[in-house]
């Protein structure tokens, strides 16, 4: 059942055992799962159908330190949130990326990656993916990975038709929880905003805010300085330890032939470090994706070498000539160490139409994830080098140490951590099953929980953490 | 010629000139160098043998 209003809503005279707070990747998987087993779930979508500028209103703030993307651009608030603008790139994270590094403080998660293949099957379906195909080594250091450009699944339009014919599912648009009141031990209820105005209070047995890796810290920070402390009552991590995906250009190779590696249909190669190379260099995990350089950029790149390696640079012009395809930019994305100043808070001045702090956001790179982008473009460099596959040239800003700069990609729009799950509840604000500490019946979906970034995009692993969250609740909750 | 070598007998000259390749040994060595040796230069990351 779709429902535009929540006025609409209450006349169906439905009975949820579970409410969950938004419609993205992760809400959708785990209302499905719950529903499949009859669980009468309902799902509170802020937005509509569409994309409307009146409700991505709601999601504009403010960020201190490194330059970022506005906060209303870089997410969605519409049936299906934020994979209406997703690029559909799709890996799990690593298996090493759910481990501690001894080099990285507050890394390593409480499960493993094994507690989520069960699921990938299922992520598979709803993600429309083949089969991932193991790593290749290029060397002891670097890794040919795979990285699936999906069809970019929109969750809204994908499952509106099976969501409208559910039973036990009933989706409200233009709907959302303003805030969540608790007494410490439970959520007793939620303030609903509707259409523009105050909508009374909701009881469910059970919450799960699913609102993305930015609002769902939003949601428990005010409703937690609401409720004194009653939502999230360890609440030392709550905002902290937020992270995102930084993307620069990082220079240009030149192959000496492009199809010694595996290129997907749009020419792109993906490479990661391996676990010995980043634990010998002590830095976090990246990749380097090489993209074909147009002809004019091959040229201008050999000149170049020509004034370094003259013979290198001859003998690459007369592989030119036998094959164009021979030169590409990189790009390099990375892993953020986690840092709880890299972290979420309420603004003190500034607040949307239903009075809700917005959000300020403070996010600065750091020393360690530029060591990253300099020894990842070198670890890569010198691979090629060293197999001959061709040579590499950095960037005059990285090896020299500039800023960053201001007018390239900055990031992937991947928003992660500010309720990460861990054992620590200094350091985390979900258990080992998402479930909020200390709270019997508040839960959180979606990347806020990731302890660590990886290197690749989130919403294959988000939708696997969900499809697990969804069969967990599912033995936890009597039909 | 000289005073100097005049004066000196031909036994001395013939042990001076047998001698002379030993002084390349107080010379300073060229460095034996490791082609495939990985280099960064100008932003490249090159092996040494591209350095022609």
């Amino acid at each position: 059942m779709i429902f535009d209003s929540y006025e609409a809503y209450k006349q169906a005279g439905f009975k949820p055992k579970v409410c969950i707070l938004g419609s993205g990747p992760a809400g959708t998987t785990i209302a499905r799962k719950l529903g499949a087993v009859g669980i009468p779930v309902v799902v509170l979508e802020a937005g509509s159908r569409e994309f409307s500028d009146e409700s991505q209103d709601f999601y504009r703030g403010k960020t201190v330190g490194d330059f970022y993307f506005d906060l209303d651009i870089t997410r969605l608030r519409f049936m299906g949130g934020s994979s209406n603008h997703w690029a559909g790139w799709c890996r799990v994270l690593d298996k090493q990326d759910f481990d501690p590094k001894a080099w990285a403080p507050d890394t390593g998660w409480p499960i493993s990656r094994a507690d989520i293949e069960p699921y990938l099957g299922e992520v598979h379906d709803i993600l429309e993916l083949p089969d991932f195909r193991p790593d290749v080594p290029v060397s002891d250091d670097i890794r040919w990975v795979q990285l699936i450009k999906s069809p970019a699944v929109r969750f809204g339009e994908k499952y509106a038709d099976e969501l409208d014919a559910s039973k036990n599912i009933a989706v409200v648009l233009n709907t959302y929880a303003t805030e969540l009141a608790g007494d410490g031990k439970r959520v007793t209820g939620a303030k609903l905003w509707s259409n523009g105005q105050d909508a009374g209070t909701f009881i469910a047995d059970y919450f799960i805010t699913c609102t993305g890796g930015l609002e769902n810290s939003r949601l428990l920070l005010w409703s937690n300085q609401r409720s004194n402390g009653g939502v999230v009552p360890n609440a030392a991590a709550l905002g902290r330890y937020w992270m995102e995906h930084p993307t620069f250009e990082g220079g240009n190779a030149i192959l000496a032939n492009y199809s010694e590696f595996e290129v997907d249909g749009s020419n792109e190669a993906f490479f990661s470090p391996t676990l010995a190379a980043m634990e010998r260099l002590q830095i976090m995990n990246f990749g380097i994706r090489l993209i074909e350089s147009p002809y004019p950029n091959v040229k201008k790149l050999i000149a170049d070498l020509a004034c370094t390696a003259p013979d290198m640079a001859e003998w690459m012009s007369s592989k030119l000539d036998q094959k164009l395809r021979c030169a590409a930019q990189l790009y390099v994305a990375w892993e953020q160490a986690p840092l709880a100043s890299n972290q979420i808070e309420l603004s003190k001045t500034d607040v949307d139409h239903a009075g809700v702090p917005r959000i300020e956001l403070h996010w600065k790179k750091s020393p360690l994830e530029r060591r990253t982008l300099l020894e990842g473009l070198r670890l890569f460099g010198t691979t090629m080098a060293q197999k001959n596959l061709g040579r590499v040239r950095i960037d005059d800003w990285i090896s020299n140490g500039s800023d960053y700069p201001t007018n390239e990609e900055t990031a992937g729009h991947h928003h992660m951590g500010g309720t990460r799950m861990g054992t620590d509840v200094l350091k985390s604000v979900v258990d080992a099953n998402c479930k909020v500490h200390g709270m019997d019946n508040l839960y959180i979906g979606g990347s806020s929980v990731f302890c660590t970034s990886g290197q690749c995009n989130p919403t294959t692993t988000i939708t696997a953490l969900a499809c697990r969250l969804g069969d967990h609740l599912s033995k936890v909750i009597s039909v | 010629m000289s005073n100097f070598i005049r004066n000196l007998s031909r036994r001395t000259i013939v042990q001076a000139l047998i001698a002379l390749p030993a002084l390349s040994l107080f010379r300073n060595q060229p460095a034996i160098v490791d082609a495939d040796e990985i280099v960064e230069i100008n932003g490249w990351i090159l092996r040494r043998s591209d350095l022609a």
